[in-house]
């Protein structure tokens, strides 16, 4: 059987080698706990740590202690470490402490007495609008944020259609459940406060953990272990804070681990959602769209304009609409706060619009995909919101997915159905990094300051960039990482930018090197690298010069020559002039996908049974096949999660009651059916040799193909995500 | 708490281990009292597999096993795997598939393999094999390479 070439990591995490924050142990290290709030929402009398301190051995840190460990810095008044008056969420971390053994640490944690008054919780976006789409959300003390646009004549449209079609929709939350929970070790010294974590952005929680505690960020370094899984869980900081106290007051190193448990009740995920949709068509074609977003974003404060004002495009669609209104209201609940998870809520806009527009084209009596496919955004198109679509191959990727959906169609038995999804998104070139490359006579290193999250993005994809630049094989090119104290700033390996941001500043810092090298040996044409006689040779036209020559005495002395490179993206524009209330957000670039689907539904149980599964992506130049191709098939596999079983549950009083791997299922190796891959190219994006991002994309268009294919087998027009047996079983028999 | 002195073969050494708690489960004893760290901790509830060893080659989720109940047993982690020429291959067959991403999963994968390779005639389907690795979970590959890495150890196996 043909074998691709192993991922530079492969020997080293198939032998189990590979040394995750759970698994660090500093000499003399203690072991953290948290002390969590007993309620959702409750009025703190006092968190009394007499006891826990009590215990040989123990530290205790909470709210009255911060200015002490902080040297009297004021922290960030709206993300305190702790709460001082009241509690907002369930679990929320009221202390901390920290003992030798883990056993004695959960003991402590125990002994610490929060005396709180309990106040009603606030559950669901259902008890606080109970007779939402049908009433107004207004002016409610319980919206956080607030987003409203319009274009055009919405109201005439509407009154002249031939069809409208109002529906609305709800989506579950969903946890990211990477498989490492949460974990760090904090060292602080002296005044430099070290920890060493499991992070998505090293320098996010850096900035994070400065502004958290009210330390100055060059007095905190970020040491990122390699990450064991991310999906958006691992950008933030969320344990780092804690264990910097703790090993502040203990004055040794502390680590502080969630369990499994934890992970699900302190997770920062998404949260449940309802989409009111309604179309106006006119001679076939859409007139106006109204689009309502109610979005549980719990507590969140950082995340509640943005989860708005971005995923409300989304839920427009890649599509054509002379005249829109959309609102979204960000809705504050007594839950964890909102964050990140794998192209955050774009699954659930898409199968909400794609469901919708589905239901349209059935109403008019026209083919859906054709219906889609004639209302796609084309390159040159202007977008609703007035942006200029950049180069775009999701109208390729759906007449490719129309194939090969038509051909299953022909080729299905009968329960069996075929549906088609799209996703469209945008990926995170905007965000800036900065690279340092030095070039030995040997080797070439790419020194950065990101840990790999196991996309490859990073080891694979930066070193592919790499090659592809200087013609050097991959096999002499190293890239390296160094903690925030020593490695050039990035923003973070997320919002599938590391890539097209991070690899245009590898990219450019390799440019500025080839073209010192070209000085240095003269001749005319592009400087190229290759390997000669084990040693590593600068070509420029037909001269050739071996690296080892070229350098001066410093650039010896100092490991190579180096070279800098920065990417600072800029995104688009949108006309202004249409935002009535809140922010909206410009895409950096225009990528997508479309899925197709096969279903086998059974109507009486109303069981969902994916047969096989096809996707069509635009990644704009495919710089590595092996890791865009194991992008596609991991993020499939989680959409497939996100369509059918994947739905934490929230009980009355504001309680998570599936929190564990057993009641939480995520997709096992049977439910996954067999993927056939296959990238459009030709449609060039922001990033490096025209390439797009590919980390996010493949979930997005899952929950709409699946439930297209649900539809066509005879499982009903199902609404509301996930397509449980309940729902589709509901749906086929409605009452 | 401790019920006297505990004794295991580890990767085939002996070891004796004082002052074990009887409720103390497998995966602590190997992370924190022997430093076998590429078993990893993942939901400590058998419902991941991330944990999973052999104790005399069948596949055991050591977060479920009290450490005591295995006291005489031979117990293989993934730093023993390549003494066992089923383990080397199967450990091989990931690394050359790259059937891994993040790679908390994959000691699991690998131990668990090798242990339902060890127990199966040739003959018996590869569906079968599959079904059975259905308690390992893995959120990274969507299990595309991992079946590829299973398909080549199950080809290879000596």
């Amino acid at each position: 059987m043909s074998v691709a070439p192993p991922r530079p990591d492969a020997a080293l995490k198939a032998a189990g080698r590979a040394v995750f924050a759970t698994d660090l142990e500093l000499p003399g290290m203690l072991w953290g706990a948290l002390v969590l709030a007993p309620v959702a929402h409750g009025r703190i009398r006092s968190v009394d740590l007499a006891g826990a301190r009590a215990l040989e051995g123990v530290v205790a840190v909470g709210h009255a202690d911060l200015a002490r460990l902080t040297g009297g810095l004021s922290g960030d008044a709206e993300r305190p470490a702790f709460p001082r008056d009241a509690v907002t969420y369930r679990h929320q971390p009221v202390a901390a402490v920290a003992a030798p053994t883990l056993e004695r640490a959960r003991a402590a944690a125990r002994a610490v007495t929060v005396a709180v008054d309990e106040l009603e919780a606030l559950a669901s976006l259902e008890s606080i609008f109970p007779d939402w789409p049908g009433s107004e959300a207004g002016r409610s003390p319980h919206v956080a944020a607030h987003v409203r646009a319009r274009k055009g004549d919405v109201e005439a449209a509407f009154r002249e259609a031939e069809l409208v079609v109002r529906e609305t929709y709800r989506t579950a939350s969903v946890h990211q459940v990477a498989l490492e929970p949460h974990a760090c070790v904090a060292d602080v010294r002296d005044d430099r406060w070290t920890v060493h974590t499991s992070t998505q952005s090293p320098f996010g929680v850096r900035e994070d953990t400065a502004s958290i505690l009210g330390v100055p960020e060059s007095s905190i370094v970020v040491d990122g272990t390699w990450v064991g899984g991310g999906f958006g869980g691992k950008g933030a900081s969320l344990l780092e804070p804690y264990a910097l106290l703790l090993s502040r007051e203990a004055r040794r190193p502390v680590r502080l681990a969630l369990t499994y448990r934890e992970e699900f009740l302190l997770g920062r995920t998404t949260l449940p959602s309802v989409v009111r949709l309604e179309t106006a068509v006119r001679s076939g074609q859409i007139s106006a769209r109204r689009v309502r977003l109610l979005l549980d974003v719990g507590t969140s404060l950082p995340g509640r304009d943005f989860a708005t004002g971005y995923s409300i495009g989304f839920l427009l669609g890649p599509y054509r609409t002379p005249a829109f209104e959309v609102e979204g209201y960000a809705v504050r609940t007594n839950k964890p706060p909102f964050g990140p998870h794998r192209a955050p809520f774009a699954p659930q806009c898409a199968f909400a619009v794609e469901s919708h527009l589905e239901e349209v084209a059935h109403r008019l009596g026209v083919d859906p995909l054709a219906f889609k496919s004639d209302h796609l955004w084309r390159e040159g198109d202007s977008t609703p919101f007035g942006q200029r679509v950049l180069p775009f191959g999701l109208g390729e990727a759906l007449g490719r997915a129309r194939e090969t959906a038509a051909r299953w169609t022909r080729e299905a038995p009968p329960g069996h159905g075929v549906g088609v999804g799209v996703g469209f998104w945008s990926t995170g070139t905007g965000a800036g990094g900065e690279a340092r490359l030095r070039l030995s006579p040997t080797d070439l290193t790419i020194v950065q300051g990101e840990r790999e999250i196991g996309s490859g993005s990073v080891i694979v994809g930066l070193a592919a960039v790499a090659e592809r630049r200087s013609g050097l094989p991959r096999e002499r090119i190293r890239v390296a990482y160094e903690d925030t104290a020593h490695a050039p700033f990035d923003s973070g390996v997320f919002g599938s930018r590391t890539v097209g941001a991070l690899g245009r500043a590898v990219d450019e810092a390799l440019v500025t090197l080839l073209g010192r090298l070209a000085e240095r040996v003269g001749g005319a044409g592009p400087p190229t690298l290759a390997v000669e006689n084990d040693e590593i040779v600068v070509r420029v036209g037909s001269t050739e010069r071996p690296i080892a020559e070229l350098l001066t005495d410093a650039e010896r002395e100092a490991g190579g020559l180096e070279a800098e490179g920065k990417h600072y993206g800029r995104g688009g524009t949108i006309d202004e002039s249409l935002v009535l209330d809140g922010t909206f957000y410009a895409y950096t670039d225009f990528t997508g996908a479309a899925h197709v689907a096969e279903v086998a539904v059974d109507p009486e149980t109303g069981t969902v049974r994916l047969v096989r599964y096809a996707a069509f992506h635009d990644v704009g130049t495919v710089v590595d096949a092996a890791s865009a191709r194991a992008q596609v098939e991991g993020g499939v596999a989680m959409g497939i999660g996100t369509a059918l079983t994947e739905e934490a549950i929230w009980s009355d009083d504001a309680r998570l009651e599936n929190a564990g791997l057993v009641d939480y299922r995520i997709p096992t190796l049977g439910e996954v059916p067999p993927l056939e891959v296959t990238f459009v190219s030709g449609h060039a994006g922001a990033g490096p040799f025209g390439a797009k991002g590919l980390g996010e994309p493949p979930i997005i268009p899952v929950p709409a193909a699946i439930a297209s294919a649900v539809r066509a087998a005879g499982g009903g027009h199902v609404t509301e995500l996930p397509l449980t047996p309940e729902r589709v079983a509901r749906a086929v028999k409605p009452h | 708490m401790s019920d006297g002195s505990l004794r295991l073969s580890v990767n085939g050494r002996e070891v004796v281990l004082d002052g074990v708690p009887s409720d103390e489960r497998l995966l602590d004893t190997l992370r924190w009292r022997l430093g076998l760290r590429g078993t990893k901790e993942g939901c400590r509830t058998g419902g991941c597999g991330a944990c999973t060893v052999l104790v005399d080659r069948q596949s055991t989720l050591s977060c479920l096993a009290l450490a005591h109940e295995l006291a005489g047993r031979s117990v293989t982690t993934i730093e023993g795997i390549d003494v066992d020429p089923l383990g080397r291959t199967v450990r091989s067959a990931f690394e050359r598939t790259g059937a891994l991403q993040c790679g908390y999963c994959t000691p699991g994968f690998v131990m668990a393999l090798t242990g339902l390779l060890a127990e199966r005639e040739r003959a018996s389907s590869f569906d079968e094999l599959l079904e059975d690795l259905g308690g390992n979970l893995c959120r990274c590959t969507g299990y595309a390479a991992i079946v590829r890495a299973a398909a080549l150890a199950r080809q290879e196996r000596p």
